[in-house]
């Protein structure tokens, strides 16, 4: 007993050492933490009135989708934080997902999107949420031809792109449009750091101090959007369903295959491997994207695959050091982030960064559901 | 339409060869004996027994809402019965279920003779196909992987583990059992009418120039000038259906098209003269079949042969050989006669059709960790 608490004593010491290094290495190079401007918007796609609110209709539009039955907002549910509040996303029908389904809340400031940053941009994301196997599963032609067929869809595409029937490319630039109206930037946080003190309470300026200094979090939860979009892996547990629960285990393999892993390594792999699916590195496995942190008051559950249920278990896990998993005790890889080490934070100061998390998120974003238009038989052809 | 080959109509590209050949000879009256029963085909009675199971299963399909058997059912000669066939969630058919009697002595398959390979490229057709079953075949694999049942029958059939591969191995030596037998036609035991009505056939009416073979099919397209059946362009989600099968087969201007193009998706003639050609369709088991033609225009087989009688119907490419035949009302009834004298024996039995219960969800795999997935 004694031995132990001499030894864990130990490397608190160390860590203060550690931590202190780092921090002085974040103080230098790392962006503080600042309030968020407007969205970028990009050349070819601008804004307008029609765009939006022909976007706003299909992200709530099921016919977007395989079997007409999964739209965006099926896992998008303004009510679940925009996101799914399950461990796993709810999948299409006859499947389920293997990952968390994230916020779409200020998506639109990210250039790497998806968990493991697979996407550039709400355009090209939007393309592959329609026609993954375990997300939408719909094929582009044949969902370029259902909005043909919907006499509104035909006059706001046209409004909005020129064209005189809707092109699915348009339909994604659409969906990003209204993405880049969802923006979350006028948070306590955001407040404060604009100049308005009272916004935080004194608990969570002290947890401020502790994210920027003790803590580390600071270190890859930067900038304005509080993340560096770079890759890390902390040591998240692999999902519980993959043990227990037959949907699950069938994507998982299926997920391996898709994404074109070896044969041997198929056979072997039980965990996600993050960003290891994109270039095949095996520094990168178990590696996933800097989540944003702004919103998460409303998008339980967390991490890459829903391990923990509320923000104070994010903390714990923190504050103990993070965790192990395939890809950090070597069974597939040793790959944890030198930058996770247990933080020794007392049960104050783990309340006190808890508090402070809660200042990323404001107002819940709720707005009325579109009516959806119907489908209507085409007029017949000017000649024939 | 993705670019991987496990969920994508890679069919255009598989039949080319296959119809240059069938489009060189023409028709031929057949002699007497070229009409003999349609006899069994030899197949590997473990792999047939699997595919019949993946037949009837409907964790086939991308949201496992259809199996082959929702289309194609036993009691109806592995048709639906409907004019215009079911589709996937979200889609509607527009164009009648073929039997699948017999269906392994074509020469080429779909009503357009799009496909002109072999089954197992139909199977895989039929799987991935947005408006069918539209499954992406890596995932199919893994649920019957998934499934301690096909482990053992994937195993014991001799394919190893479940794969993809072998499912459309599998589906096709099914396929092959579904042969007729029995019909009043084959064990030589039809009425008088039907005697005068195989005559005719042979004869005065001309229908052995297309429909011959023990099959009844030549197994090559004609233009009969079958009418459209409106229902495909007043029903919105019909006509997309069919509009984005036509864009994905290259037909241009396809919103401006009222029209089934039929074969004209492989030969894509310029001047369109091949428009409105479909496969001669098999004769056998029509009395389970109908309604009648690609688009199931007719519901009884005196419509169709009132239709013939008349020299078909209005289209500027009609096939000249057919012409007005000046069958009396008792000859047109000879020849239905004779036409429903093609059916046999139902093959709803245990035999051909899976009858024990096929779960729709999953069990996990115990010790998950430690076994090779
Ligand atoms: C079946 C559930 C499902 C559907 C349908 C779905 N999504 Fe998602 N979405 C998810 C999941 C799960 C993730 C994370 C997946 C990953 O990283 O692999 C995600 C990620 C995202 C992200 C990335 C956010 C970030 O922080 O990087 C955006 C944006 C998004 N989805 C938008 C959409 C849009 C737009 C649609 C409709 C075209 C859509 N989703 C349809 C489940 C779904
Ligand atoms: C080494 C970089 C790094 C550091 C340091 C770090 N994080 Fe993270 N954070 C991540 C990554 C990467 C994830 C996603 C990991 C995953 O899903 O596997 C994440 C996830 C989270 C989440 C979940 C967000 C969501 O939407 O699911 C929260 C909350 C969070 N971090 C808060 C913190 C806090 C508080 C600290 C400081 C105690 C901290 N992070 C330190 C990189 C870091
Ligand atoms: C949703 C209904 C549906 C389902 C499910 C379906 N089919 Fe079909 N099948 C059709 C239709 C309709 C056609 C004709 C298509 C055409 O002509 O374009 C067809 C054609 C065929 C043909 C060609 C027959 C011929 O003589 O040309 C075969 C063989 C076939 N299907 C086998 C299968 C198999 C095997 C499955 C399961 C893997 C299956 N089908 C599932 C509707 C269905
Ligand atoms: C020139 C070739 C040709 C001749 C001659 C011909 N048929 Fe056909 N038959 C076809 C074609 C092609 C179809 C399919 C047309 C379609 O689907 O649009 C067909 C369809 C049919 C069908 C519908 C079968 C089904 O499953 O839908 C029947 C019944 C039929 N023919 C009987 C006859 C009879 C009886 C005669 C003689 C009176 C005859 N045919 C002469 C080519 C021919």
């Amino acid at each position: 007993m004694k031995l132990k608490m001499k030894i864990s004593a130990l490397l608190a010491g160390l860590l203060v050492s550690a931590a202190a290094v780092g921090m002085a290495h974040s103080g230098s190079n790392v962006p503080p933490l600042a309030p968020l401007g407007d969205p970028p918007i990009p050349l070819d796609n601008k804004q307008s009135d029609a765009k939006i609110k022909l976007g706003k209709m299909l992200f709530w539009d099921p016919r977007l989708g395989g079997d007409a039955s999964t739209g965006c907002v099926t896992c998008h549910e303004p009510d679940q934080g925009w996101a799914f509040s399950d461990s796993l996303s709810r999948g299409y029908p006859g499947t389920v997902h293997w990952r968390n389904s994230q916020t779409v809340i200020n998506s639109a400031y990210l250039g790497k999107q998806f968990w493991t940053g697979s996407a550039s941009s709400n355009e090209s994301q939007a393309k592959s949420a329609a026609t993954g196997a375990v997300a939408g599963n719909g094929e582009s032609d044949v969902m370029e031809m259902r909005l043909a067929f919907i006499p509104e869809y035909r006059d706001l595409f046209k409004k909005s792109f020129g064209t005189e029937y809707p092109l699915i490319a348009d339909a994604w630039k659409a969906i990003a449009s209204f993405e880049r109206t969802l923006i979350h930037n006028n948070t306590p946080l955001d407040k404060y750091l604009r100049g308005d003190k009272k916004a935080l309470t004194p608990q969570q300026v002290r947890g401020m101090s502790l994210f920027n200094g003790k803590a580390g979090c600071i270190a890859c939860h930067n900038g304005a959007l509080a993340t560096d979009e770079k890759y890390y892996n902390l040591g998240v547990p692999p999902a519980e369903r993959w043990e227990d629960d037959g949907l699950a285990q069938i994507t998982f393999r299926y997920e391996q295959y898709a994404k074109g892993v070896t044969q041997k390594m198929y056979r072997k792999i039980k965990d996600d491997a993050g960003l290891y699916y994109r270039n095949k590195e095996k520094a990168d496995m178990g590696k996933f994207r800097t989540p944003p942190l702004r919103y998460t008051k409303y998008t339980a559950p967390y991490m890459h695959n829903g391990s923990f249920w509320d923000l104070k278990e994010v903390v714990e896990f923190y504050n103990a050091g993070g965790g192990s998993n395939d890809f950090t005790d070597g069974t597939m890889a040793k790959n944890k982030s030198p930058l996770i080490k247990p933080l020794g934070l007392s049960e104050k100061e783990v309340d006190d960064l808890v508090a402070f998390l809660d200042a990323f998120s404001g107002e819940e974003l709720v707005i009325e559901a579109p009516k959806l238009p119907n489908y209507a038989p085409l007029p017949p052809p000017a000649s024939n | 339409m993705k670019a991987i080959s496990y969920k994508t109509r890679v069919s255009r590209v598989l039949f080319a060869g296959a119809i240059g050949v069938t489009a060189l000879s023409g028709a031929i009256i057949a002699g007497e004996n070229e009409f003999g029963p349609v006899g069994q085909i030899k197949v590997d009675a473990k792999k047939a027994e699997l595919g019949k199971r993946l037949f009837f299963d409907r964790r086939l399909s991308g949201d496992a809402a259809l199996s082959c058997a929702s289309c194609h059912q036993p009691d109806k000669a592995f048709t639906d019965g409907l004019a215009l066939s079911k589709a996937y969630p979200g889609s509607k058919g527009f164009r009648n279920t073929p039997t699948l009697m017999n269906t392994a002595t074509r020469k080429n398959w779909f009503h357009d003779g799009r496909l002109g390979t072999n089954l197992n490229d139909v199977t895989r057709e039929m799987i991935t196909e947005d408006y069918i079953m539209n499954m992406d075949m890596r995932l199919m694999q893994e649920r019957l992987k998934q499934d301690p049942v096909y482990v053992k029958m994937f195993k014991d059939a001799g394919y190893g583990e479940p794969s993809n591969g072998s499912v459309r191995k599998a589906i096709p030596e099914y396929l092959k059992t579904l042969t007729s037998r029995n019909s009043p036609f084959d064990k030589g035991e039809m009425s008088e009418s039907a005697k005068r009505g195989f005559a005719l056939f042979k004869g005065k009416a001309q229908c052995a120039s297309c429909h011959t073979g023990a099959n009844f099919t030549n197994d090559k397209a004609y233009n009969m000038g079958v009418p459209e059946n409106p229902e495909i362009w007043s029903d919105p989600m019909r006509h997309m259906t069919y509009a984005a099968f036509g864009v994905f087969m290259g037909i241009e201007n396809i919103l401006n098209l009222r029209r089934d193009v039929g074969a004209h998706v492989l030969t894509h003639k310029a001047d369109g003269s091949d428009i409105g050609k479909f496969t001669t369709p098999s004769l056998r088991e029509l009395k389970y079949t109908g309604p009648y033609m690609h688009n199931g225009t007719f519901k009884s087989l005196f419509e169709v042969v009132s239709f013939y009688n008349q020299g078909g119907g209005q289209d500027k490419n009609k096939d000249a050989t057919i012409k007005p035949l000046n069958l009396t009302f008792g000859e047109q009834q000879d020849l239905v006669a004779f036409l429903e004298a093609l059916s046999g024996d139902v093959l709803n039995t245990k035999e051909h059709a899976w009858k024990d219960e096929i779960p729709t969800n999953y069990t996990a795999i115990k010790n998950w960790r430690a076994a090779k997935n």
